[in-house]
């Protein structure tokens, strides 16, 4: 907890800029992906350090940011929403200002699709080589990094989380949406369990899991963490955990662990890593993920701003 | 901005380009003394510049054969601090896997060059700035890019010696996907892949202008390219001042036709020259140190004539 109040939070809340965003550095640009994650664990501190004011702006700056059709751009002045939208969400459903705002960014995400949902693609997809460089159901998809792209790991996750308990006025179909996404993310594990960007198999290979993309999807599965699939894929983190040198997939992997009921030890390793000049080492949303490691995971199990749960 | 210093010309309008091929047997080799050896005979403009290598870090690679070696890397850097540069900035933004620190610390790049705080930038997070592309051969007319990448004086571009599964081959204008940013466009880049990777390269090369190339073919990679290949070792380092003759170079040492490579015919129109009388050839020989790598079969055409 020390290491947490002493050099994380202040961290963060040195880090905020003047218009209440962070970039992903401190001293860099506001961007959203960041000023989420930022506020999502200011947030969870907010009694213990005094945080709210910082929250309070954070959210003011998302309001301020978001596109006119609801969504969130990844860096100010695109004129395209991205999978920041989910963050995005995710993180206003804590500040429980800018209801509209928060309602806008979910029904925008009900409703974008990724470019490998289109009949035309999946045509072109079996009549082209690429049926069979990467062994994939096509029938499934999720959610893109970027309009028009295909569907990926991490930003369905995200999205998953976001949209997991509904809107108070569900976009058309959305449970059937939430339900092949998570089809697609089973569809994506890795051979041995664990997930990468998305790519299960290329060319007969077995793709290698990633910390981040699994611990992701995880937490967009945790309904099933029971599932021998699951199982699997917290076994794969676990057993990785012993390698860990960075301390962005150290928090993570500590995070996905401990919801399952693992114990991992990140808390004690993290303050050897830590070195608030160190930009390569040390940037927003690695600060905000390793204050997360010393919650209880509230920020995973949220209110609705109107007092009901997701 | 550095984005826009560099006119485009059609290829028959420019000068010969440089490319030399150095034989080097293993990274144990004194590869800082014979990249300066080899890089000084360019007499390049870099003294009092920001230069920033551009390695091709895909994702972790503790055997050292994804990536552009470490001790490759920081060679280059101890070189053009030799040569007279003011500050060698090392950045990326790595493709596939978003935890860039544990790519670096994968490669164990730390202990080949020192600390790295004020010399790695990590391109997939840094500041960004909107830049309209030079070129239309992709629809998307225009990339946020990161500010350093605007902003330095002097680029090289350092890939690995591979095939790849979509392109054909990888080498320093295909690297240069590396400077689009994650923050804005994800992990991996998908728009690049629907926009078309050939166009892609193209505008992104076109626009942002590598000066200088320092292909890595000490391994290379072949096969499944370019995380999941075969390590290939090639024993060869292959530099230029015109990254498309140095890409041009790569691909016949690899025992493979750039006449072939749809983004390096593109390429040759009006970035560099792939025609080998329109490329000086310091060093070694082609035909000296040529390894044919094996491609997939979608590749084969590649090979022939």
């Amino acid at each position: 907890m020390n290491f947490i109040e002493q050099s994380c939070l202040p961290y963060l809340r040195n880090a905020q800029n003047e218009d209440g965003g962070w970039g992903f550095m401190p001293g860099a640009g506001s961007r959203v992906e960041p000023t989420a994650w930022a506020l999502i664990a200011l947030h969870e501190f907010a009694s213990a350090s005094s945080s709210e004011k910082a929250v309070s702006n954070a959210a003011s700056f998302l309001k301020k940011v978001q596109l006119p059709d609801g969504s969130w751009p990844a860096a100010l002045g695109q004129h395209s929403g991205s999978w920041v939208t989910s963050l995005a969400c995710w993180s206003l459903l804590f500040s429980r200002q800018f209801e509209s705002s928060l309602e806008k960014g979910l029904q925008w995400l009900g409703k974008e699709l990724p470019g490998d949902s289109l009949t035309l693609w999946k045509i072109i997809r079996k009549l082209t080589a690429g049926g069979r460089e990467a062994i994939q159901d096509d029938s499934f998809s999720g959610w893109s990094w970027t309009p028009g792209t295909a569907s990926w790991v991490e930003p369905t996750s995200y999205a998953i989380i976001a949209l997991r308990k509904g809107t108070k006025s569900p976009p058309p179909k959305l449970n059937q949406r939430l339900h092949m996404a998570k089809s697609m993310l089973y569809d994506r594990m890795c051979p041995a369990g664990g997930w990468n960007c998305g790519n299960p198999m290329v060319y007969g290979v077995a793709g290698e899991p990633q910390v981040g993309p699994t611990v992701w999807a995880l937490l967009a599965l945790q309904e099933d963490f029971a599932k021998p699939k699951i199982q699997e894929s917290l076994n794969w983190l676990e057993h990785n955990a012993a390698g860990l040198q960075s301390p962005g997939s150290l928090a993570l992997t500590h995070i996905a662990l401990h919801l399952a009921g693992r114990t991992y030890a990140a808390a004690k390793l993290l303050p050897r890593i830590y070195d608030e000049n160190n930009e390569v080492l040390w940037n927003v949303p690695v600060a905000a993920w390793s204050a997360l490691t010393a919650t209880k995971h509230n920020w995973l199990s949220v209110t609705l701003p109107n007092g009901g749960t997701r | 901005m550095q984005t826009a210093a560099t006119a485009l010309m059609p290829s028959f309008q420019r000068a010969a380009s440089r490319v030399a091929i150095r034989r080097v047997p293993n990274y144990q080799a004194d590869l800082a003394a014979i990249l300066y050896e080899t890089i000084s005979q360019f007499n390049l403009p870099v003294r009092g510049k920001t230069i920033l290598l551009k390695p091709n870090l895909v994702g972790l690679d503790t055997g050292g054969i994804i990536n552009t070696h470490p001790s490759v890397i920081a060679a280059a850097r101890e070189t053009f601090l030799r040569l007279g540069a003011a500050t060698v900035l090392i950045g990326d933004g790595p493709a596939t896997e978003r935890d860039t620190i544990a790519v670096l610390e994968s490669m164990k790049l730390r202990e080949f060059v020192g600390s790295l705080s004020g010399v790695f930038v990590d391109l997939n997070l840094d500041n960004v700035e909107h830049v309209v592309l030079k070129t239309r051969a992709s629809r998307l007319k225009e990339l946020y890019l990161p500010k350093t990448i605007c902003g330095v004086d002097y680029i090289v571009s350092m890939p690995k010696l591979k095939t790849h599964h979509w392109a054909g081959v990888t080498l320093s204008l295909k690297n240069m996907f590396g400077v689009v940013p994650g923050g804005c466009y994800g992990w991996p880049k998908n728009i690049l892949h629907w926009a078309g990777i050939d166009n892609c390269v193209l505008d992104i090369n076109a626009t942002v202008r590598p000066d200088f190339a320092i292909i890595d073919g000490i391994v290379g990679m072949e096969g499944n390219g370019p995380i999941q290949g075969t390590p290939k070792p090639s024993g060869v380092l292959i530099v230029g001042d015109d990254p498309v003759a140095v890409d041009a170079t790569g691909t016949r040492v690899m025992g493979l036709l750039p006449e072939k490579i749809k983004y390096l015919t593109q390429a040759a129109t009006m970035l560099g020259h792939i025609e080998r009388d329109k490329i000086k050839q310091l060093g070694e020989s082609v035909e000296s140190v040529m390894t044919p790598f094996a491609v997939l079969e979608e590749f084969r055409h590649l090979s022939h004539r």
